[in-house]
C-alpha cells in the first residue's frame, strides 16, 4: 500500500512535465503568434517589438524556449513572467486565484455530495415509488439543464426583476470576510453541484439496488437484522465505491464548470485567469494555471484511489 | 392412505426439441420497445422533434436567422402581430416585420424562433461530428495500441491518463486557439466548425481509449480470436474481421452517451465567445453577450435558446440511457 502510494507520488512529477510539454508545444509552436498578438496591439515600434522579444526569448528555438521555462520552474518555482502588462510573475497571479477556485470546488464538491447521497438512499429504499419517479426525473433534468444557463439566469433575473441580487457586492476572500465570501461562494457551488449531485443521486440509487439484491443482504435480513441497519452497515457500505469513483471522476468535470461560473458570476479565481489569458494570447500565464488545473486533478485522483482501500479493504493495491 | 409416488415422465422427445431449440430470432418490435422503455422512447421523441426543426428549418416559418430588423428590437412573442408595420432600413429600402413572431425578438430586431430552428443544425452537426471523430479515433488507437502493446501501448496509455488531467474545456480552449483559422473549409463543415471539432473531440478520446482498450483486452483472449490465430489469420484480419465488429455496441453506447456532452461543451465555447463565427445562430452564443444585458428586458431572450439546448441534451441522455440498457446492461454505472 505505502508503496502503491510511493509509485503513484512519484509519477506525478513525470505527468506534470509531459502535461507541459504537451501544452507548450500548442500554445508556442503556432508561428508567430505570441509576440505579434501581444505588441502589435500595444505598440507598433518594431523596435520595441525587437526589444519584447529579446526580454522574452521569444525568438529562440522551442526547445530552448521550453527548456528555460523548465529550468526557471524546477530551479526557483516560477512559472515565468507574463506576456502582457504589466508583466509581473505568473507564479504570484496564481497563488492569488487559487484558494478562490479551490474553496469553489470544495464546496462544489460537499454541496453535491451531501444532496447526492441522500436523494439517492432515499429513491432507492423507496423504489418504484412516486417519490422515486419524481426523484428520477428531476435528477435527468438536473445533468441535463446547462450549468452556465442557470447561473445566467440567476445572475441576471432577480436583479432586474425584483432588484436584489446575493452579487450585489464585490468578491471578498475568504480571509478579509468569511460570512460574506460564503454567501457569495454558496451560489455558485450550488449552480455547479446540480448537475454532479444527479449523477451521483442516479449512480447511488442504481448501485444501491444492486447490493438490495445481493446474498448477504438476504442473509442478513434472514438473521433477523432490523432493515435500518441492513440498509445503512450492509448495503449503503457496499455501495459506496462506485460512488467514490464518479466523485473522482467528477473532479474533472467541476472544474471545467469552475471555469464558466467564475467568469459569469465575476470570482477572481483560476478559471477566470485562464480565460483571460488566452483571449490576451498571455501563454506563460495559460500554461501556469492550466498546470496548476492538472496538479489538482492528478492529487484528487490519488486521493480518490487510496480512498477506495478505507471504503473497501478488499481493494489492496 | 399414502399416495402412490408417481415418478415424473421422462420429457417426450418433442418436449425436449422444444426446450432446447434455439428460439427464433426476434424481429425489433418498436411498439414493444416504447412500452418496455417509456423514458428512451420520450427521449426519441425529443430528439426527432429536434432534428426535425433543424432539417426543416426553412419550411417552418423562418426567415434568415442573420438578418436584422424582422420586427421591432425587442419586442415579445406574438402571432398575428403588427402585419404590414415596416422598417425603413435605408431610404429606397424598407423591410416588412414579420407577422408571428413565436419567440420574440433579439435586440436588434432578429428573429429569435429562426435562430433557435438554425441553432439547432450547428449544435446537431458539430455534436455529431465531435462525437463521431473521438469515438472512431478513440476505438482505432485503443485497437491499436492495445494490439501492439509494450512500450507503445504504455506510452499511449499515459498520454491518455495525462490528457484526462487537463479540464475539458480548458483542452479545447487551447486547442482551439492553437489550431487558429488555419483549417480548410470542409463540405458542410466551415472552419471555425472543424476547428471547434477538433477541439471539442480531444476531449472525448482519451476516455473513449481508455473503455475501448479494456474492451479489446477482454475480446483478444475470446476462443473465437484464438482460433483465428491457430488457423493462421494475420493480426490484421483479426483486428479487423473479429475483434472491431464486437466493438460495434459499445461504440454505439459510448456515441449516444457522449453526444449530449458535446452539444453541451460546444455551447458553452460558443458561450465564451470562442465557438462558432459571430453572427452564427448558436443556442450558446445566443445567450451569451450582447443579448444578456437584455435578459431582464426581454425573458425571451434568456429562455428560449436554453430551454431548446435543455431539451435536446435531456433527449440525448435519457435515449442513450435506455440504449445503454438495451443493448449493453452490464455498463450500467460504469459510463
Amino acid at each position: 500500500m505505502t508503496g502503491y502510494i510511493i509509485r503513484r507520488l512519484i509519477a506525478v512529477p513525470f505527468m506534470l512535465l509531459g502535461i507541459s510539454f504537451i501544452l507548450f508545444m500548442l500554445l508556442y509552436v503556432r508561428p508567430g503568434s505570441a509576440a505579434f498578438a501581444v505588441v502589435g496591439s500595444v505598440m507598433t515600434d518594431p523596435e520595441a517589438q525587437a526589444r519584447f522579444e529579446e526580454k522574452f526569448g521569444l525568438n529562440d528555438p522551442w526547445y530552448e524556449q521550453y527548456g528555460t521555462w523548465l529550468w526557471n520552474l524546477v530551479s526557483t518555482g516560477s512559472f515565468g513572467d507574463r506576456l502582457t502588462p504589466p508583466q509581473d510573475s505568473v507564479t504570484g497571479k496564481l497563488i492569488e486565484a487559487l484558494p478562490n477556485t479551490i474553496e469553489i470546488g470544495l464546496l462544489t464538491i460537499v454541496i453535491a455530495a451531501i444532496f447526492g447521497i441522500s436523494v439517492g438512499v432515499l429513491s432507492a429504499i423507496r423504489r418504484n415509488s412516486v417519490l422515486d419517479y419524481i426523484t428520477r426525473g428531476v435528477t435527468i433534468a438536473g445533468l441535463s439543464i446547462p450549468n452556465f444557463w442557470i447561473a445566467l439566469l440567476l445572475v441576471t433575473l432577480p436583479a432586474g426583476w425584483w432588484g436584489w441580487s446575493p452579487f450585489a457586492f464585490e468578491w471578498t476572500s475568504f480571509t478579509q470576510d468569511p460570512f460574506r465570501n460564503l454567501y457569495y461562494a454558496v451560489w455558485p457551488a450550488m449552480v455547479l453541484a446540480l448537475a454532479s449531485a444527479a449523477g451521483t443521486a442516479r449512480l447511488v440509487r442504481t448501485s444501491m439496488l444492486e447490493v438490495f439484491y445481493s446474498d448477504y443482504v438476504r442473509t442478513a435480513r434472514s438473521k433477523g437484522l432490523r432493515e435500518r441497519s441492513v440498509v445503512w452497515s450492509h448495503v449503503f457500505r457496499n455501495s459506496l465505491i462506485p460512488v467514490i469513483t464518479l466523485i473522482g471522476l467528477q473532479t474533472g468535470a467541476v472544474l471545467g464548470g469552475v471555469v464558466l461560473a467564475e467568469l459569469i458570476f465575476g470570482i477572481p479565481g483560476l478559471g477566470r485567469l485562464t480565460y483571460d489569458a488566452v483571449i490576451a494570447q498571455d501563454y506563460p500565464l495559460v500554461l501556469g494555471s492550466i498546470m496548476i488545473f492538472s496538479l489538482v486533478f492528478i492529487l484528487v485522483t490519488l486521493a480518490v484511489d487510496i480512498l477506495y482501500t478505507v471504503v473497501d479493504p478488499r481493494i489492496r493495491y | 392412505m399414502s399416495q402412490e409416488a408417481t415418478a415424473p415422465a421422462p420429457p417426450s422427445e418433442a418436449a425436449l426439441a422444444l426446450e432446447y431449440a434455439i428460439p427464433p430470432r426476434q424481429r425489433f418490435n418498436p411498439l414493444r420497445w416504447v412500452r418496455r422503455e417509456p423514458f428512451g422512447a420520450f427521449g426519441l421523441l425529443l430528439i426527432i422533434i429536434v432534428a426535425v426543426g433543424a432539417a426543416f428549418a426553412p419550411l417552418l416559418f423562418t426567415t434568415d436567422p442573420q438578418q436584422f430588423g424582422t420586427g421591432p428590437p425587442l419586442s415579445g412573442p406574438c402571432l398575428g402581430c403588427s402585419s404590414g408595420d415596416m422598417e425603413h432600413r435605408a431610404w429606397n429600402e424598407t423591410v416588412e416585420w414579420r407577422e408571428h413572431r413565436l419567440f420574440g425578438t433579439t435586440p436588434r430586431g432578429r428573429d429569435l424562433w429562426s435562430r433557435v430552428l438554425y441553432g439547432g443544425r450547428v449544435s446537431l452537426k458539430i455534436g455529431v461530428a465531435t462525437v463521431l471523430v473521438g469515438t472512431l479515433a478513440g476505438t482505432v488507437i485503443a485497437l491499436l495500441s492495445a494490439y501492439a502493446g509494450g512500450v507503445v501501448d504504455f506510452a499511449v496509455g499515459r498520454l491518455a491518463d495525462m490528457i484526462i488531467a487537463i479540464p475539458g474545456i480548458l483542452l479545447a480552449l487551447t486547442l482551439h486557439t492553437a489550431i487558429g483559422s488555419d483549417l480548410p473549409d470542409l463540405p458542410g463543415l466551415s472552419s471555425g466548425e472543424f476547428t471547434l471539432v477538433l477541439a471539442i473531440s480531444a476531449f472525448f478520446l482519451p476516455g473513449t481509449y481508455r473503455i475501448m482498450r479494456g474492451m479489446v483486452l477482454e475480446l483478444r483472449e475470446a476462443q473465437y480470436v484464438e482460433s483465428a490465430q491457430v488457423v493462421g489469420a494475420s493480426n490484421f484480419r483479426i483486428m479487423w474481421r473479429h475483434i472491431a465488429p464486437n466493438m460495434f455496441g459499445l461504440m454505439i453506447v459510448i456515441t449516444s452517451i457522449s453526444l449530449p456532452a458535446a452539444i453541451l461543451t460546444e455551447a458553452s465555447l460558443s458561450f465564451l465567445g470562442l465557438g462558432v463565427e459571430r453572427g452564427t445562430p448558436s443556442w450558446g452564443a445566443d445567450l451569451s453577450g450582447d443579448s444578456r444585458q437584455f435578459f431582464t428586458q426581454g425573458w425571451w431572450l434568456a429562455i428560449f435558446p436554453g430551454l431548446a439546448l435543455s431539451m435536446t441534451v435531456f433527449g440525448f441522455n435519457i435515449f442513450g440511457d435506455s440504449l445503454r440498457d438495451t443493448l449493453d446492461p452490464r455498463l450500467r454505472g460504469r459510463i
